[in-house]
This record gives C-alpha cells, sequence and structure tokens, in this order.
C-alpha cells in the first residue's frame, strides 16, 4: 500500500478523476462567460483582452455547450476512473500531515465511485435533449435563461459527482459526511429544479426539510461517536468497537444510522422519497434511486460492517436485530405501498424502497458473521457485501433505464399516470421492449441482470445462515431448517416479496402493450438522441450483465477484498 | 403508401438484425470454450439446433416484424408464418433423427442411471459454478420430442390467427425454451428456461385471449412465478448445503456448482445404504419447497385455480402448448430433481402425495360434471389427468414411474387435441357453452368425428395412448395401496360420463333438426378448415401410433425408471 500526504508528491496523480471532475467543474462555470470584454489599462487607451463577460462568442452562448461540457468532462473521470480500478496493484492511502487517515483508494471505493460517476453520466446524458436547448434570437432573455439553467444543472450534476467520490473515498467518518453533504445539497436543489411546477417545488421543499433533518440528527450521532472514541478515523472506531461499546456509542451509532436510513430511503426515514421522485424530473429522480442510494448503502457498510462488526469469535453485532426488523418492514411496505401508486414515478419509488429493503436485509446477514459457535470464514460476508456491490451496479442499468423511459414521457407532456405509458408497444415497439426488459429485470425474473443480482444476495444469505454445516453435513438426520440461522427465512421473505412486486411491474407491461394510448398521444415520441442511445445502452446492459454478469460478478467481489474484513 | 405497395426490406430493419447479430455474437462470446471439441465425439445437437436456434429466430422474426406499420404488419403475416413453420421443422427433424440414430447411434433404452447423452458442458458464470450443460435421457428425451412435434402442429392448426406476424414466432419462442427446460441440466439454467417459458405464454393469453384475458394472464404469471421462486429458495439451500467441491465445474468464489448430474452423484452417495443425504428433516424442508413449485405448475388442487382461467381466456395454440407441454414441466421437474435427490422425504411424503393426486383426480372430474364452457371441462380434465401423474409418482414402483412418463407424453398428445377441438368450435361456431351447439354431426362432420375422437382418447378408450397411461397407473396403485384402487378406477368412470354426456349433447341430440347456435346469427354453421383438419389428423394419428406401439416411447421410459429404482430406492434399502 502506497501512502501519500495530501498535497504532496503522488497525490494529483492518486486523485485524478476527482481532479478533473474538480477542474471540469470550474470549467463549466468558467466557459459559459466567457465573452468579448475587455479591461483597459487604467490612464491609457490599451484594452487588453479579459473574456469574461461582455458580449458572449457564438460558441459560449450555445446553451447545449454546458451538457456536452459535463459529458464529457464525467465520461473521462469515468475512464479514468475504470484504469485505475482495473490496476490492481494502486492501493493508495492519503494521509493528512499529522498521518491521519484521509481517503483511501482502492478496488472498493473505485468501484463505487464507477457506480456513481455512470449513473451520473447516464442522468447527464438523457438531459442533453431533455430541457430546452433551443438557440433562439440574440438578446433573448428566454434564452439567457435558459443558458444559465442549463449551466446550473450541470454544475449541480457534477459537485455531485464530486461528492459523491468523496464517500466513496473516506477514511474518517467526518471526511465520508463533508461528501456525503455535498452530495445531498446538490441533489436538494436538482430535486427542486423544476420550480415552475407545484410538485416540483414542493418535493424539493419536502426533500430538503427531510433530509436535512436526517443529516442533523446523523451529525449529531457524529458527534457522540467522537465523544466516546475521540476520533472518527474509521480503523481507530473499529478498533475501540472492538474493544466493547457502552451505550453513548450506541446511541451514536442508531442516530448516524438514520441519517443514512435516509439515503436508501429505509422505512421509516422514506417518506419523502417518493415525493421526491414523482416531482423531480426523472433523470434526477433516476440518479435518487441509484447513485444517491448506493451513497447511502456505501455509508451503512462503512459504519456497519467495518466499524460495528466485532472481532471476536462469539456473537453477532449488535445491531443486527434493529436491522433486521428495519429490513423486513422496508421491503414489505415498499412493496405493499408500489402497488396501490398510479403513478410510474411513485411505483418506480416504493420499488425502490423494497429493494433497499432487500439490501438491509442481506447487510443483516453480515451481521449474522460468527453466529453461535461456527466461525463464518471471512468469505462469507464478503459474498455477500459482493452482491450488494454487485445489485447496486447493476440496478443503474435497469432502475436508470426505467427512469429514462419514463423521462423521454416526460418530453412529451408528462409520465405522471399510468395511463401516460398506455400503448406505448404500439407507438414505440423498440421503447416499449426496454422497458418490459427493465420491468422483468426489477421483478427479478431470468436471465436478465436483477435476477442475478438478486440471486446472490439470496445466495449470500442463505450461505451464511447455513454457515459451515456443509461441511460438517451430518448423515443422522441432525439437520434441519431449524439448525439453520434464523436470517434463513429473510430469502423465504425476500422471495415472497419479489413475487408481490410482480404485481406492479407486470401491470407497466399489461398499460404498454394492451391498452390504447391516450388522446392526442398517438404519435411517436419525441427524437432526442442521447436518451434514446442512453436507454438502450441500459437495456443491452441489462442483458448482458445478465446473461454473462461473471466479469462483473468477479469485478465486484475481487473489490471488495479490499475491504479486509 | 398503397395498400398494394410491395413488400420492401427497409434499412432500419437490416440495422436491427444487424444489431440482434453483434449481441449475439457478444454474448456467446462470453462462452470462452463453445467451440471446443467435444469429448464424446457427438456433434452438440441440442444447444444451437434444438434450443438457440427457435428461440434466436423467433427474436428476430418479432423484432422484424415490430418495426412496421401496423397496416404493412399484416403484409408479413403469411412470410413469417411460412418461416416459423420451417424453423419448427428443425428441431422436429433434429429430435426425430436422434430417435431413429440417423444423427448418431445412441442406445435409448441402456443410457443408465443420471448419465446422458449427446452430454455437452460449457462455462457460463464460473464464479458461482454455473454451466451451460446439456443433456437427455429417458426421461427428458419424450418431452424433447412431444415438444418439437407439438409446435409445428399447433402453427398449422392456428395458421389463419390474426396477427400471426408475432403470434407464430412466439409459438416458435414457447418451443424453444419449452426444450431448454427439458435438457438442462444445470439447475440455474434450468431456472432460466423455467421462467422464461412464462413470458411467450403471457403474451399469447394476454394479446389473443378471450374477455377475461388481462386477469387470466396476470394471475396465471403471478401465480406459477410465486411458487417457482419458492421453488428456487430451495434449490440455493440445496446449493449450499452441498459439499465443496474443487472440480473444473465448481464456483471460483462458493466452492459448489449447480450442475444437477453432479449434485445427484453425491445425493445418491449420501443416500446409500441406508444413509439419509443431508439429514431427513432438511430433505423434507428441501423437498416441500422443490414440490411446490412443481405441484403448482402441474397444477394439482389446491394449486390449481390460474389453470380453468389460464385455459379459458388463452388462443387455441397457446392452449395447446400450456396443456401439452407446459405442465409436463411439473411433472418432469418432480422427477428430474426431488424423486432422485429425497428418497426418504419422497417415503415420508409418499401418502401425502398419493391423497394430493386422489384429490385432483377426483376433484378435476366432478368440477368437470358440472361445466358448461366446454374449455373449462377440458381444462379441468387436464387437472385430473395431472393427479394420475402423481398416483403414478406415490405408487413407488417402477411400472408406475413409467406409467407416470407415458401419461405426460400421451396426455401431451390428447389434450392439444381437446383443445384444437375447443378451438375449432369456438372459431366456428363463436361460442364456448356445451348446451349452445346441438346436433353437430349434421353440420361438421369433420368436427364432430375429431370431437369424438378426442374425447374417446381423453377417458381412456383402448388401443389408444391414454389407455396404456391409465391401466399401468392402476397396475402400479394396487400393489401399493390395495383395495383404494377402486377410488381412481371410480373416478374414471365419471371421466367417462362426463365426456359421454357433453358428446350426446353436442354431437348427437337434436338430430336432423338439430339447431345451430344463436351466436352464428342464422349462418350455415361451416366444418373446419383444411389446415385444422391436417393438425388435427396428424395429433390423431399420432394418438393411435402410440396407443397402438407404445414401446416406442415407452422402452425408454421403463428403462429410466427400472434405473431410478435399482440406484435410488432398491440400494437404499427401502421400497
Amino acid at each position: 500500500m502506497e501512502i501519500v500526504t495530501a498535497f504532496s508528491d503522488g497525490f494529483i496523480s492518486s486523485l485524478t478523476p476527482e481532479l478533473v471532475l474538480f477542474a471540469g467543474l470550474l470549467l463549466v462555470i468558467l466557459i459559459p462567460n466567457l465573452g468579448n470584454s475587455t479591461f483597459r489599462i487604467p490612464s491609457t487607451g490599451i484594452r487588453v483582452p479579459w473574456l469574461l463577460g461582455g458580449k458572449r462568442f457564438a460558441l459560449t452562448s450555445d446553451p447545449r455547450l454546458p451538457g456536452y461540457l459535463t459529458c464529457l468532462i464525467l465520461a473521462a473521470s469515468f475512464i479514468l476512473t475504470m484504469l485505475s480500478q482495473a490496476s490492481e496493484a494502486s492501493v493508495t492511502l492519503i494521509q493528512s500531515d499529522s498521518g491521519m487517515d484521509l481517503l483511501k483508494v482502492d478496488g472498493f471505493s473505485r468501484l463505487f465511485e464507477m457506480l456513481f460517476i455512470g449513473a451520473i453520466l447516464a442522468a447527464a446524458l438523457a438531459s442533453l435533449d431533455r430541457l430546452p436547448t433551443n438557440k433562439s434570437e440574440e438578446n433573448d432573455l428566454d434564452s439567457l435563461y435558459n443558458n444559465r439553467r442549463q449551466v446550473d444543472f450541470y454544475i449541480l450534476l457534477l459537485t455531485t459527482a464530486l461528492g459523491m467520490s468523496i464517500v466513496a473515498l473516506a477514511q474518517d467518518l467526518f471526511i465520508l459526511f463533508i461528501g456525503l453533504e455535498l452530495a445531498s445539497l446538490s441533489t436538494y436543489v436538482l430535486v427542486a429544479f423544476q420550480k415552475e411546477s407545484k410538485a416540483g417545488s414542493e418535493a424539493g421543499v419536502k426533500y430538503f426539510i427531510v433530509g436535512s433533518v436526517a443529516s442533523a440528527v446523523g451529525l449529531y450521532g457524529l458527534s457522540l461517536l467522537y465523544l466516546w472514541a475521540g476520533s472518527l478515523q474509521f480503523d481507530e472506531l473499529s478498533a475501540a468497537w472492538n474493544a466493547g461499546a457502552p451505550a453513548l456509542a450506541l446511541v451514536g451509532l442508531g442516530m448516524v444510522l438514520v441519517g443514512f436510513g435516509f439515503k436508501v430511503s429505509a422505512v421509516p426515514f422514506h417518506f419523502a422519497a417518493p415525493d421526491a421522485y414523482a416531482g423531480a424530473s426523472s433523470p434526477v429522480a433516476g440518479l435518487l434511486a441509484t447513485a444517491s442510494k448506493a451513497m447511502g448503502m456505501l455509508g451503512l457498510i462503512r459504519l456497519l460492517v467495518v466499524i460495528a462488526i466485532p472481532d471476536g469469535a462469539e456473537g453477532s453485532a449488535v445491531w443486527l436485530v434493529t436491522l433486521a426488523v428495519l429490513s423486513a418492514i422496508t421491503m414489505t411496505w415498499g412493496n405493499i405501498a408500489a402497488l396501490g401508486s398510479d403513478n410510474p414515478k411513485r411505483m418506480l419509488a416504493y420499488s425502490s424502497v423494497a429493494h433497499a429493503g432487500y439490501m438491509l436485509a442481506a447487510l443483516t446477514a453480515v451481521g449474522a458473521w460468527r453466529w453461535g459457535h461456527v466461525a463464518a470464514p471471512v468469505g462469507f460476508a464478503e459474498a455477500i457485501l459482493g452482491a450488494i456491490a454487485f445489485h447496486l451496479v447493476v440496478l443503474v442499468a435497469f432502475k436508470m433505464g426505467a427512469f429514462l423511459v419514463l423521462a423521454l414521457l416526460e418530453m412529451e407532456g408528462g409520465a405522471s399516470r399510468l395511463s401516460s405509458l398506455a400503448g406505448l408497444g404500439r407507438r414505440e415497439p423498440l421503447l416499449a421492449v426496454c422497458m418490459f426488459i427493465f420491468m422483468l429485470s426489477l421483478a427479478g425474473v431470468p436471465p436478465l441482470a436483477g435476477f442475478l443480482s438478486k440471486f446472490l444476495l439470496i445466495a449470500g444469505i442463505v450461505k451464511m445462515s447455513i454457515g459451515d454445516l456443509s461441511t460438517t453435513v451430518a448423515q443422522d438426520g441432525a439437520l434441519s431448517l431449524g439448525s439453520l440461522h434464523w436470517i434463513w427465512w429473510f430469502a423465504l421473505l425476500i422471495f415472497i416479496n419479489s413475487a408481490i412486486s410482480l404485481f406492479y411491474y407486470l401491470r407497466v407491461v399489461v398499460v404498454m402493450f394492451f391498452d390504447e394510448a391516450e388522446d392526442g398521444r398517438k404519435q411517436p415520441l419525441p427524437k432526442g438522441f442521447f436518451i434514446r442511445v442512453t436507454i438502450w445502452g441500459c437495456a443491452i446492459a441489462t442483458i448482458l450483465f445478465g446473461i454473462g454478469g461473471d466479469a462483473l460478478v468477479r469485478l465486484c467481489f475481487a473489490a471488495v477484498e479490499n475491504l479486509q474484513l | 403508401m398503397g395498400q398494394n405497395a410491395p413488400l420492401k426490406i427497409k434499412e432500419r430493419e437490416f440495422i436491427l438484425v444487424g444489431l440482434f447479430l453483434i449481441l449475439t455474437a457478444a454474448i456467446a462470446s462470453l462462452f470462452p470454450n463453445i467451440a471446443s471439441p467435444n469429448p464424446n465425439g457427438i456433434i452438440d445437437w441440442i444447444s444451437i439446433p434444438l434450443v438457440g436456434f427457435p428461440i434466436l429466430s423467433s427474436i428476430v422474426l418479432l423484432a422484424f416484424a415490430s418495426q412496421e406499420k401496423a397496416s404493412r404488419r399484416t403484409k408479413l403475416d403469411s412470410p413469417v408464418r411460412l418461416a416459423c413453420l420451417a424453423f419448427s421443422l428443425v428441431p422436429l427433424g433434429i429430435s426425430t433423427a436422434l430417435f431413429f440414430d440417423w444423427l448418431a447411434v445412441i442406445d435409448w433404452t441402456n443410457i443408465g442411471y443420471n448419465s446422458y447423452v449427446i452430454k455437452h458442458q460449457y462455462v457460463w458464470i464460473e464464479s458461482i459454478g454455473v454451466s451451460w450443460h446439456v443433456g437427455m435421457d429417458g426421461l427428458s428425451f419424450p418431452m424433447v420430442w412431444l415438444t418439437s412435434i407439438l409446435v409445428p402442429i399447433t402453427i398449422v392448426m392456428t395458421w389463419d390467427e390474426k396477427n400471426g406476424s408475432a403470434y407464430h414466432p412466439l409459438l416458435l419462442l414457447m418451443g424453444g425454451s419449452l426444450i431448454g427446460v427439458f435438457v438442462a441440466l444445470d439447475l440455474f439454467m434450468f431456472y432460466v428456461f423455467w421462467e422464461l417459458t412464462l413470458i411467450p405464454m403471457f403474451f399469447l393469453i394476454l394479446k389473443w385471449g378471450g374477455d377475461e384475458r388481462r386477469y387470466a394472464a396476470q394471475k396465471f404469471f403471478i401465480y406459477t412465478f410465486t411458487a417457482s421462486v419458492i421453488m428456487l429458495l430451495g434449490l440455493v439451500t440445496l446449493y449450499f448445503l452441498q459439499p465443496i467441491g474443487t472440480g473444473a465445474h465448481y464456483g471460483e468464489l462458493t466452492g459448489r456448482t449447480f450442475d444437477m448430474t453432479l449434485l445427484i452423484d453425491s445425493a445418491r452417495s449420501g443416500n446409500l445404504d441406508g444413509g439419509t443425504w443431508l439429514g431427513i428433516d432438511m430433505q423434507k424442508a428441501i423437498f416441500l419447497m422443490l414440490m411446490l413449485g412443481f405441484l403448482v405448475k402441474l397444477p394439482a388442487v389446491p394449486f390449481h385455480t390460474w389453470l380453468p382461467d389460464a385455459h379459458v381466456q388463452a388462443p387455441t395454440g397457446g392452449s395447446m402448448l400450456l396443456a401439452g407441454v407446459m405442465l409436463k414441466m411439473g411433472a418432469y421437474g418432480m422427477m428430474r430433481l426431488p424423486v432422485a435427490m429425497f428418497p426418504d422425504a419422497l417415503m415420508y411424503y409418499q401418502d401425502l402425495i398419493m391423497i394430493i393426486g386422489l384429490v385432483s383426480l377426483v376433484w378435476g372430474s366432478i368440477v368437470c360434471l358440472g361445466q358448461t364452457n366446454l374449455k373449462r371441462m377440458v381444462a379441468y380434465s387436464s387437472v385430473s389427468h395431472m393427479g394420475i401423474i402423481l398416483l403414478g409418482i406415490a405408487s413407488m414402483q417402477p411400472i408406475g414411474y413409467a406409467a407416470a412418463l407415458f401419461m405426460m407424453f400421451a396426455h401431451g398428445l390428447i389434450s392439444p387435441m381437446l383443445f384444437a377441438v375447443c378451438g375449432a368450435f369456438k372459431h366456428h361456431y363463436h361460442s364456448m357453452e356445451i348446451g349452445s351447439m346441438r346436433g353437430m354431426a349434421k353440420w361438421s362432420p369433420f368436427l364432430a368425428v375429431y370431437m369424438m375422437f378426442g374425447w374417446m382418447a381423453s377417458l381412456g378408450l383402448p388401443l389408444l395412448a391414454g389407455f396404456v397411461a391409465e391401466l399401468m397407473v392402476l397396475l402400479a396403485y394396487w400393489p401399493t395401496y390395495g383395495w383404494w384402487i377402486l377410488l381412481p378406477a371410480f373416478v374414471l368412470v365419471i371421466t367417462a360420463a362426463f365426456y359421454l354426456w357433453s358428446i350426446q349433447r353436442t354431437i348427437f341430440e337434436g338430430g336432423d333438426e338439430g339447431q345451430p347456435p344463436e351466436s352464428l346469427h342464422g349462418e350455415t354453421p361451416p366444418d373446419i378448415s383444411g389446415h385444422e383438419n391436417v393438425a388435427m389428423f396428424l395429433l390423431a394419428l399420432l394418438i393411435v401410433l402410440f396407443g397402438v406401439m407404445p414401446f416406442i416411447a415407452l422402452d425408454m421410459m421403463n428403462s429410466w425408471s427400472n434405473n431410478l429404482f435399482e440406484m435410488v430406492f432398491a440400494q437404499q434399502g427401502g421400497a
């Protein structure tokens, strides 16, 4: 492992993707402001071109420019992250001058960065056609206004990416929180971006209030943890936890859980999510459902698995039961609420709640690690975490894809009722087939990516519940379901919930293929090259990762090994 | 564009097909050793010709037709339909040729327990031990054959179905995925195909079904999906309970395998000499989870309620494949997995299975008596026939298993015949009510003959395929359950009653004054059209053929069940 002190040699080379994002952020702020303004050197007639302000150049006043630029920056950052991920030897720890761990670049953090940046790239690509980009007459206030809004939107996307990257890299709870807040504040504004519509502003306010309360509680929990351990470093907290956790630490942990629970939209912190998803534009909702949720999940992994797993051979983590109850309620509630919602975006939001429940159940299983007298090897926990990582990654493909199909419908004039999807099978067969694939994948029907990921989650849970019984399989009839750990029943619960979820996913399919289109919606949908390409990409990824997911599964499992449980 | 504009293939269709081919190539390249030389010296006749080809060609045809405007799509119906028929003849040709040793010399009656012919294995998801593993034995080959026979017949039977450019490719897709279920020797692959069969059937019911099709299609999908996820949980638990291995097809990350043959081997070695693999409690738990999935698919009472709805609403072709092959997936799965792996649990639940089978038989028959809808009656008769299969399994006699297998095969020929008759009846009389048509023999002599023939075959007339199976089940039932045999025997009389009653009311009653149903609005009722005649004739021919010469298929079934008993039950000290 290479250790680098912040802002010294090797700092830039180890953090290139993030620095590209940061430089890009500055560029996106600067470039649309470039104009022909000049600066007259006082008391002379010499005018030096100053370039900032004045009348914009033809290129820089193009409202489409920030979008293209942002996509390029995100793509560059994505590729750099991927290259960094691929080079296995590069584990870099970035420390402060006093030797505190700040950031850690390894396969695990890079995998999550790829996820975040990939999801944001998809949202950015989809937004290229989404926001009004008509280049109208010169000095037209509208065009200026649109131009400004373009920039705002993409700046916020970039800050979200930057914040999420920091969350992925952080080795200190406080730094993690800074990244989380940077990303959260950006998403609050992104949710409220459709300020012309009532739903948009309401969603923004609701999301902001609930989110900031959750953050505040989390921050208070953080201070309690600091009070207890005297540090917020992961390794020091983990060591302190192993030495024994008093009530103070437990309360602190519970409060931090609230902050992350909001991010993954776990019950009972999920109430703002459906409103936020419904009010935000669809690409942003897709972002919340994939990247933002992955960020929360990452935080939970860091908090619960890296810090709060006891080292001793006896007993499981104390949070096991709490999380078990939460996950059971979350998945059931999400699915039942989704059954009754007529708004496809709300439906997807509730389905996102349900998916959070599945992943929480898997995390619960990690908590059951080393249960009873059986000391399960590290591989057991890694299998589950790898499955969670895989699930989060492929979720970007099909959940984002589903939201983008809705985004295309929004461009035409709204996707707030299930009937907006009616007749899509006739109007746009290819698009309808893509949506069909996304729905089946969300429900977990083979051979799509959603099936493989759910399968791996279940497999992880079952593996953990069986422990090492299979190596000592008794011939004497001693083995029964009762001799498995009780988390086995969570696998059953996930399956039952998958079956329930099929109702509402199939309803979308039925409406798409077998209902007559609404009046005035018989024509093909708006063109939108980029968004269509992104949807196709998502659909192809959903199929490919389902049929040939081997490479990605390995990648995720290898990444998880970096956690060094 | 005018109505008579020539059919022109547009660029984007080429692009679409090209994209599809690229995607296929990309997927194929994920299987690194797909071109590896095979160990047996027999070409892989299964993966591509029997499974891959029908599925891929149907997807190409569907994509092709879906890009057309609705006005032009009708022009595509006839070429697409022809292509489907031609493509569906490929699996039929291959499987028939395999049976007659034209492609490879295979002794179907001497395959041996847990060994398979034309066995090929390719790496798929190495990290968790999934492989693409195909092969056939005396259990699966008759089912594959049956499927490949039924698909072209179904296409011919429903030749003039509306929206044929989508309908017939879906039938082809259905056929390919059904064959996939039967040839899969890997649990993961088995499950993938198991679920894949739902998708074309869902669309067939939803798009071409009757008035209540939406309800029926969703009920069908959700019912069977729920059952199969519970089955999957059983499979996953089984997967992690097997001993860790290090062979070629064991997962790198998990140390376990989804390979069915390896699993069956370890189950067998665990069950040898009075042992109980995994312990009896665990066997019972997994046995129940697997059986739930299979019983719902079969379907057995009380899990049968999706079937009448699905059948009544499904189009003729959908019903034919649903009753003909899809129900058999349940029985096939039972024989392949729980029966072979958990003999102790099977013995424990033997009586329960017998009772479920008996209740299905009785309940199905009695409900039949009260039906006024022709198709619903036939659907319930399927439930009752599936009960006979369960009786065969519960008998725990080699002949009972062979009988259950032959029942699957025979019912796979007879029930499509029944649904074809129902479909033709609906098609020409626009009604499904049994009493609505009287004296059909006068108006539609051909349909009347086929109906009579089908009904007779279904109630078990000697010299027809159904009789052999029913007789054998009763033979197996006697040594195990003794005088209880009177119950199924009596129920077979009820079966005869409702069939004869419906024949009497539909075909003969009314004599020369028979009235065509009101739904025809005074038109002269037509007889069946030529293609329907051809399809039903072929089915009738096959039913007679396998009734007179059952040994064609029965020999390999006998050998399979004898092997099973010798290797699983007898060595274990039970039965």
